[in-house]
């Protein structure tokens, strides 16, 4: 679909039918090998069920010094998006430009043009000290070794990371070492930030602060920004325009506010829950069959979180006793009741029909009121 | 952005060397395998020799080797096989090590020119073979009566140096192949072995069949330990080997170019496939 933005504007991040495939990989080692051989004698169709689309023709087009959501559950196409944008991937079919240089045609140009910050936790040497790296991937960015070394320095000051720069990465916290992912990003100035969960992983003290250098990169340092995440409140807060993604296609494109407008008009009701019995979403199902969506958001034990049942559309507030009655039968504890208040998460449900969140989108609510 | 010069792309190389040097620095284990490896590598097939003969030296193989003594001749098999050793093993453990620690993604993601940083990577792997060499070199010197003189050094090097890149070549290719396949060490190890076989490393190549010759004709460890034995035993000059270098120069420069070739291709192919950053 189509992004509705004003022709006149600038673009520093422009795809036009981006699509990626991958081959499912359901075999794997020497007897898998033989079972593919036997594969290939089987039919077209099978080949195509095969493979996974794990981009499908995906239009955007990203302002000059925006900060840009990509939202969406594990596995939906952010971080295949990203890698594409970055040149790590070669996409199937369509075209991208960063920073108006063609992703396949202009790879070294675009790859001066962005800063990459993938969540998780090795994205680093972990046996060199924060300088080390810093110094190692400037000059991979072909900083001179004077340019280079001023460069780190403040970079270690602006990230607060100076005290501790000369010890190895091992001995640093999660947090820390994220702090350097982002210096790395930004040692060669570059005009477009692409961030694949930066938060991920990380303590709410550290969220709040990464957060906040995103902001702070956006709105005083004009960076374009591409944050792709799985934390709704996080795309709510910090995205002047959000891309809700889902299976490799994009549902839709607006400002958080003007989509929660989309669900403002349903009615909307969220009972928060603990350990509601297995099948329990096909029973309120069948007991609501007017109420458009029924949905369990399952909690997470790790932290406590309770699960959430969504409601959503006509009659979702009348059906709210025949719910709470049919929990209390089944003796589960009610913890919160909540009427007609849309987040960026009803938003996505309306938009996928349902479709299942990661445990992620269930934590991230609480990780957004600790801090 | 900073255009290429030579020196961003020196310092590139630098930087890469240094990484390596202190990734293997962090680990001080290293330094008591790099004390007793180079004894152990090559001091059996001495004591093996010994045996068969009764002495260090042979009639017997003097008539193949061109020099009765077949400590000096095992000894130059040893170090300069120590540099097929890390570059059959280095390059690509480095790439796959890249993409376990999850780097290999922002390392293929810079804008610079990958040669240099493969570049970096061979270098790193010459140093280590380079203490290797240098520890079985003093132990022969000290305790084998291996002679040295300062006039040869220069011309060893100089075939050491053709010997390196045809190597780095070779070294590329399984790179090349460990982006892909992720696993390059159990190819490594054939071909370490298909170079112990096939070069004279511990015996004349003419203790060879005429067909596992003609494989050996292949292989730069062929070339540069007979032109360096030449240099070395025999006591002649370069003029003497020139076929030999010839041959390594065409070599290099064939190996170097199918290295860079293959290792662009994977990367491509890796990159379509999604298999970049998998290890």
């Amino acid at each position: 679909m189509s992004t509705p933005t004003d022709d006149q504007d600038v673009y520093s991040i422009e795809t036009s039918g981006l699509t990626k495939v991958f081959a499912k990989k359901r075999h794997r080692g020497i007897l898998g090998f033989l079972r593919r051989e036997t594969e290939k004698e089987k039919s077209k169709n099978e080949k195509t069920d095969a493979l996974t689309l794990a981009l499908d023709h995906v239009n955007l087009k990203v302002r000059a010094g925006e900060l840009f959501g990509l939202l969406g559950p594990n596995g939906a196409g952010k971080t295949t998006l990203v890698k594409c944008l970055a040149t790590i991937l070669i996409p199937d079919e369509g075209t991208a430009a960063v920073n108006g240089y063609d992703v396949m045609k202009e790879t070294t140009m675009v790859r001066a043009s962005i800063g990459l910050v993938v969540g998780g936790e090795r994205t680093l040497y972990w046996k060199l000290t924060a300088r080390d790296n810093l110094m190692y991937f400037a000059s991979l960015y072909k900083m001179p070794r004077a340019e280079a070394k001023k460069r780190v320095n403040e970079i270690l000051e602006i990230m607060n990371l100076r005290d501790r720069a000369d010890e190895r990465l091992e001995d640093y916290s999660t947090g820390m070492r994220q702090k350097v992912a982002i210096a790395r990003a930004l040692l060669h100035n570059p005009p477009v930030l692409l961030l694949d969960e930066p938060t991920l992983g990380l303590d709410p003290t550290f969220s709040r602060q990464i957060r906040s250098q995103i902001r702070d990169l956006c709105r005083n340092q004009g960076k374009t920004i591409l944050l792709a995440t799985h934390y709704m409140y996080e795309a709510d807060e910090l995205c002047d325009r959000v891309a809700i993604i889902n299976n490799g296609q994009i549902a839709a494109v607006d400002s958080p506010n003007r989509l929660k407008a989309m669900v403002r008009e349903k009615e909307l009701v969220e009972i928060t829950c603990v350990n509601p019995p297995l099948g329990i979403e096909a029973e309120l199902r069948a007991l609501c069959p007017k109420v458009e969506i029924v949905m369990l958001v399952q909690g997470d034990e790790a932290t406590a979180r309770p699960a959430r049942i969504k409601m959503m559309g006509e009659e979702a507030e009348e059906s709210v006793g025949t719910v709470i009655d049919a929990l209390r039968k089944k003796r589960v504890q009610i913890t919160s009741l909540n009427v007609g208040m849309p987040t960026l998460e009803d938003v996505f449900i309306k938009l996928t029909g349902g479709a299942k969140l990661t445990e992620g989108t269930e934590n991230e609510k609480e990780r957004h009121e600790a801090e | 952005m900073t255009q290429s010069s030579l020196g961003t792309n020196l310092f590139v190389v630098w930087n890469e060397v240094k990484k390596n040097i202190k990734f293997l620095l962090a680990y001080p284990i290293v330094f008591v395998f790099w004390g007793i490896f180079p004894i152990f590598w090559f001091i059996p097939f001495i004591l093996q020799g010994e045996a068969l003969v009764g002495g260090l030296s042979s009639q017997a193989f003097a008539q193949i080797a061109g020099t009765p003594d077949f400590v000096p001749f095992v000894v130059i098999g040893s170090v300069l096989n120590s540099y097929v050793l890390s570059s059959l093993y280095g390059m690509g453990e480095s790439i796959r090590r890249e993409a376990y620690q999850g780097t290999l993604d922002y390392v293929l993601a810079s804008p610079c020119n990958k040669a240099y940083i493969l570049i970096g990577k061979a270098v790193s792997e010459s140093l280590t073979s380079t203490i290797f060499a240098v520890s079985q070199l003093a132990i022969s010197i000290l305790f084998f009566g291996i002679e040295l003189t300062v006039g040869v050094i220069a011309p060893i090097l100089f075939i050491l140096i053709l010997l390196v890149l045809g190597l780095y070549g070779i070294a590329l290719m399984l790179a090349a192949l460990s982006l892909r396949f992720k696993q390059a060490h159990d190819l490594a190890h054939t071909l370490e072995y298909v170079f112990y076989l096939f070069s004279p490393v511990r015996y004349p190549v003419e203790s060879l069949p005429f067909w596992a010759q003609l494989l050996g004709k292949l292989l730069p460890l062929t070339y540069a330990l007979i032109a360096v034995r030449a240099l070395l035993l025999l006591k002649q000059g370069l003029s003497a080997v020139y076929v030999e270098i010839l041959v390594l120069l065409v070599l290099d420069v064939a190996l170097i170019l199918v290295g860079f070739y293959m290792f662009n291709w994977m990367e491509n192919k890796t990159k379509k496939s999604g298999m970049i950053s998998q290890y």
